[in-house]
């Protein structure tokens, strides 16, 4: 600061020293910058009445006094606001460890889930996606997949009849022989679907459960290429590292047939209950779609080869989710059904 | 199907292969018979085989023996275990073999055996029965289990004495006939029943079960041993018609061998011989009226690897067939054969049967991963989209999917029943006396899983199924509807208790607001009406959802009486829609559209009204006025109480108007205001509150 200090500096500085709060210093700003009444702009407004030498001379200490005053004042404004933050911060606080506000959980059943996720791995190799119904009769559900009446095979599925001719499925397959007899080849479908058999609710059974069905028809078609698409297929669905077995095995509208197994998820093919120290699961049924059935749906079995297989949904969620007890997913218990 | 180790080798000798047990369960099993377990019995093993339905003929120690013999390249010893006659003669005993039915009794073999003695097995003979889980009864029944469980042909042995006329007829029953059978129980039997009869009654029912008057007893001296081969299908339908399964009918129902019957005679024989004393009176009486016909294939090599993708070369085959005891013939063209069947495969009818019998000697593991050609694109059904929108929406709200068994009740469920139906699809064989029919609604089976969850104690529960239901269709019980539906039901708290609140009931209009996020995730708009006429609602709290013009079910409280009924303590909401009128409106790409540029301003509108308007009715009078400018109404607060005048509610609903042009200026919000509040005052007299 040059020359003589302006006599307001030390009366503001006075000022400016009690002041206690940023109201108060807004009232301090109004008392000496305010335009019209304010304690400089009235000696600014005095210069007019100066001399032509006197007024650059106190018009100069004058603006510096005002520049000096803004400074002070801006200079303040910042301590309080400084202030206030630092005791905003000081009183305001919670207990961090509160529990936060509980949000409802909610869930898709855990069938629907292995369902989705089969599904969607099936989609993305090419597959589309069929369905249909529950009710059935003989013809879709049997004489058409090569178990006419009185077939051993019919043992194995035990049903439940309603009126007339008329059945609860006992398998997806009857989707298949639907999907032949609409489309030509090439066909490759996926059935998902809710399956019945007249067996007594107990941990390993359900007289209702789900299957999931897949089937590829076109020229050329072998069961090298059904364990191929298998082995992609079970590999997305549990792990990279599972490794797939084919046996040959006995289901009336395939022929050859396998048994499809993969390697314990569970203890890495080294032995143990769930794989019954075998090393190998039993995940699926599949082969090569029997003539028979090609011959019920017209297509030429020397022109065309399919393979076929079927799995239950409920088996795999049972396998993957490690569930004991068949009953639990029907038993709709929300303490089952938050777990997924 | 259990496998004696031991017996096993009397058909095929291991000794020289220095194979393990192990490697035997190995190798069954990748020939396809899966062997499930494998017990040590003292210095033997039991295997627990899974024989396959097609596989009659290694329900018997032999064919797993020629399946042991076919991999190992080893021969099968059969032939000469068969019989050997001793010199003993008794005179000869007359017993007539007439076949009445040849075609449900193709085969029909038999010997009458004297100067037998009736006691108990010698020890290894009921050993051997008993490590494969057949419990022994006497030396004759159990020789003729033995030679079953050996090479698989069914025996039965009648009391000679006891058949009249020492005669044996087959023939199906005539009216009125029945049968005290060897297990104690009277059969009523029909006459497409095949039975084995003397001069006057039936004395047995063919393949499946002997009756007790000509049962084999301590008193027997003198038997007549049958061994037949009866149809299979025959067996099967009257097995399943009596609900009896015996390990012969299991055996005949799936198809025996027609050329084994002398045979296991003999070797029955020759037990019977040397165990009972037996005196072989007469020849083997042997009526053989409908001849096993070969069955004759063509094998084309090139098959083998269009269908199992293996590529076998032909001497391979020429190996592999024979010593599985098919003929081979060469026919005109390379890598082409014609292949007789033996008649104990009788599950192998066509090539591809042949082509899975190379196959699977050559190996499954044998077979390289390839993968078919893709042909297209991989759809999801066109309505997994709406599905997965609305189980996610429905997750993210609180709820949680049950799946229940669609068996129903009736007399617990009619009140379910929607108007357009009157009766429900039944089950002609119901696991249960109860739940009896199909489901024609999801809410019985989704509030019994409310009732469960609430008496495990929990508390505040909201559930949602999607499922079919069954209708019959009209009149015509042949056609069954099958309706996508999904229902909610939700109790108790909304959200959980919070230290920081009060608790907040489900009520109403949380599942109404539930079904109305639904919708507008599917971009779709409901239409609530209130209704009282649905049996299992609340006559005042439920409502009728439509979309457009097209009815989607229902929601509301449920019926006081269900209420009680279940026992719940608390109010539960309930829905329930048809699925099909929201999967009608296809899911679009979402397209952009401007929003306005101009801020909006809000207005609110305090009124006194009538508490019994519907509040829908204002809204409907709000939107005819067609302001372009009104962007939204909120009900912001609805207040009925006793500060109010009798029958009166006070509203305040919250305008929005905007403009896409130009800022609105407070004069024209104004007016619109004006014209609101005009409107409700004319038509539903509403005084103004500030």
């Amino acid at each position: 600061m040059r020359g003589k200090v302006h006599p307001l500096w030390e009366k503001f500085s006075r000022d400016l020293e009690s002041v206690s709060s940023s109201d108060q210093l807004s009232d301090l700003r109004d008392e000496y910058l305010g335009r019209k009444r304010g304690l400089i702009s009235l000696e600014l407004k005095k210069l007019a009445m100066l001399s032509s030498e006197e007024r650059p001379l106190v018009g100069r200490k004058l603006n510096e006094l005002k520049e000096q005053v803004e400074q002070s004042l801006l200079e303040k404004k910042s301590y309080f606001e400084q202030q206030h933050r630092s005791n905003r911060l000081k009183t305001e606080g919670i207990d961090v460890t509160l529990p936060g506000y509980s949000f409802p959980k909610g869930n898709i059943h855990p069938l629907r889930r292995v369902w989705e996720e089969m599904e969607e791995i099936l989609v993305h190799m090419g597959f589309s996606v069929a369905s249909g119904p529950e009710v059935e009769d003989e013809y879709y559900n049997f004489e058409a997949l090569n178990i006419p009446q009185g077939h051993p095979a019919r043992d194995d599925q035990d049903t439940l009849y309603l009126s007339g001719n008329l059945l609860l499925r006992t398998h997806t397959s009857p989707v298949q022989i639907r999907a032949m007899e609409s489309q030509q080849p090439p066909v490759r479908i996926v059935v998902p679907g809710r399956v019945y058999r007249r067996d007594s609710v107990d941990a390993t059974h359900s007289p209702m459960f789900h299957q999931m069905e897949g089937l590829v028809v076109d020229k050329g078609i072998t069961l090298a290429d059904l364990k191929g698409t298998l082995e992609i297929f079970l590999k997305a669905l549990f792990s990279e590292d599972t490794l797939v077995r084919l046996r040959p095995s006995y289901f009336p509208f395939v022929e050859p047939g396998a048994e499809v197994d993969i390697s314990c998820i569970f203890c890495r093919a080294k032995g143990c209950s769930v794989c019954k120290n075998t090393g190998w699961i039993e995940i699926l049924g599949a082969g090569m779609v029997h003539p028979k059935v090609f011959e019920m749906v017209g297509y030429d079995p020397e022109k065309y080869t399919a393979f076929a297989w079927g799995m239950g949904i409920d088996r795999i969620a049972l396998l993957k989710y490690q569930v004991n007890d068949l009953r639990l997913f029907f038993e709709n218990d929300i303490r089952f059904l938050r777990q997924f | 199907m259990k496998i004696n180790y031991k017996w096993l080798q009397d058909f095929v000798t291991l000794g020289d292969l220095a194979v393990t047990i192990e490697e035997i369960g190995c190798v069954l099993t990748d020939l396809g018979l899966n062997v499930e377990e494998i017990e040590s019995l003292d210095d033997n093993f039991i295997l627990d085989i899974e024989v396959t339905t097609n596989r009659s003929d290694c329900l018997n120690h032999l064919g797993i023996a020629r399946e042991i013999a076919a991999h190992y390249r080893i021969p099968v010893n059969s032939a000469d275990v068969f019989f050997s006659e001793n010199k003993k003669k008794s005179t000869s005993l007359s017993s007539g073999i007439q076949i009445d039915n040849s075609d449900l009794c193709p085969r029909y073999t038999g010997r009458v055996i004297t100067d037998l003695k009736v006691e108990e097995s010698p020890n290894w003979l009921t050993s051997r029965l008993e490590s494969v889980g057949q419990r022994p009864i006497n030396n004759i029944v159990d020789i003729t289990n033995y030679v079953m469980l050996a090479i698989g042909q069914p025996l039965h042995a009648f009391d000679y004495e006891k058949l009249e006329e020492n005669r044996i007829v087959v023939r199906t029953v005539k009216s009125g006939e029945s049968l005290n059978f060897l297990d104690g129980v009277q059969r009523q039997l029909n006459p497409s029943m095949l039975v084995i009869c003397d001069a006057q009654r039936p004395v047995a029912l063919a393949g499946i079960m002997g009756g007790q008057e000509t049962e084999v007893s301590v008193e027997t001296s003198t038997i007549f041993l049958e061994s037949a081969y009866f149809n299979p299908g025959s067996i099967r339908r009257t097995a399943k018609y009596l609900g009896v399964t015996t390990e012969a009918s299991f055996r005949f129902e799936r198809g025996a061998d027609p050329e084994m019957t002398d045979k296991a005679l003999n070797y029955a024989c020759h037990l019977l011989q040397e165990i009972s004393g037996g005196v072989l009176a007469g020849p083997i009486l042997d009526e053989y009226p409908n001849p096993h016909p070969e069955t004759s294939i063509v094998l084309r090599s090139e098959r083998i690897g269009k269908l199992a993708g293996l590529s076998v070369d032909q001497e391979f085959i020429t190996d592999v067939l024979p010593r599985l005891e098919f003929g081979l013939s060469p026919n005109s063209k390379e890598g082409v054969w014609q292949v007789s069947v033996p008649s104990f495969r009788s599950d192998v009818k066509i090539e591809v049967d042949l082509i899975e019998e190379v196959a699977r000697h050559y190996g499954y593991d044998q077979i390289k991963s390839t993968y078919p050609a893709i042909s297209g694109i991989g759809k999801f059904l066109p309505t997994r989209n709406h599905d997965r929108i609305i189980t996610r929406k429905l997750e993210g709200l609180g709820f949680y999917e049950a799946f229940n068994y669609v068996f129903a009740n009736p007399s617990k469920e009619a009140m379910f029943w929607d108007s357009s139906s009157s009766s429900m699809v039944e089950i002609s064989n119901p696991l249960t006396g109860e739940d009896t029919h199909l489901r024609i609604s999801l809410l019985p089976g989704l509030l019994r899983t409310l009732e469960r969850n609430l008496n495990r104690g929990n508390q505040d529960v909201r559930l949602f199924e999607f499922g079919r239901v069954f209708v019959p269709g009209n009149g015509d019980l042949q056609e069954v509807q099958e309706i996508s539906k999904l229902a909610l039901v939700a109790t108790g708290l909304f959200y959980q208790p919070f230290w920081d609140q009060f608790d907040d009931q489900f009520s109403f209009y949380h599942l109404k607001g539930v079904v109305e996020s639904l919708l507008d995730g599917l971009d779709q708009q409901g239409t609530f009406e209130a209704i009282s006429n649905v049996e299992f609602l609340h006559t005042n709290v439920s409502a009728r959802v439509s979309v457009g013009d097209k009815l989607l079910g229902v929601i509301g409280e449920v019926a006081p009486e269900i209420q009680e009924a279940y026992r719940f303590r608390q109010s539960v909401f309930v829905a329930e829609f048809s699925l099909s009128p929201l999967y009608a409106k296809p899911l679009q790409e979402p397209q952009y559209f401007s929003f306005g540029r101009f801020p909006s301003v809000e207005q609110d509108l305090s009124f006194l009204v009538d508490n019994k308007l519907e509040y829908a009715k204002i809204l409907d009078a709000v939107e005819e006025l067609n302001i372009s400018d009104l962007q939204g109404i909120k009900l912001i607060d609805l207040y009925q109480g006793p500060t109010l005048p009798q029958g009166k509610a006070s509203l305040s609903i919250r305008l929005t108007f905007a403009n896409s042009e130009r800022t609105l200026i407070q004069d024209e919000v104004n007016q619109h205001t004006e014209r609101v509040f005009s409107v409700l005052q004319k038509k539903f007299s509403v005084e103004g509150r500030s």
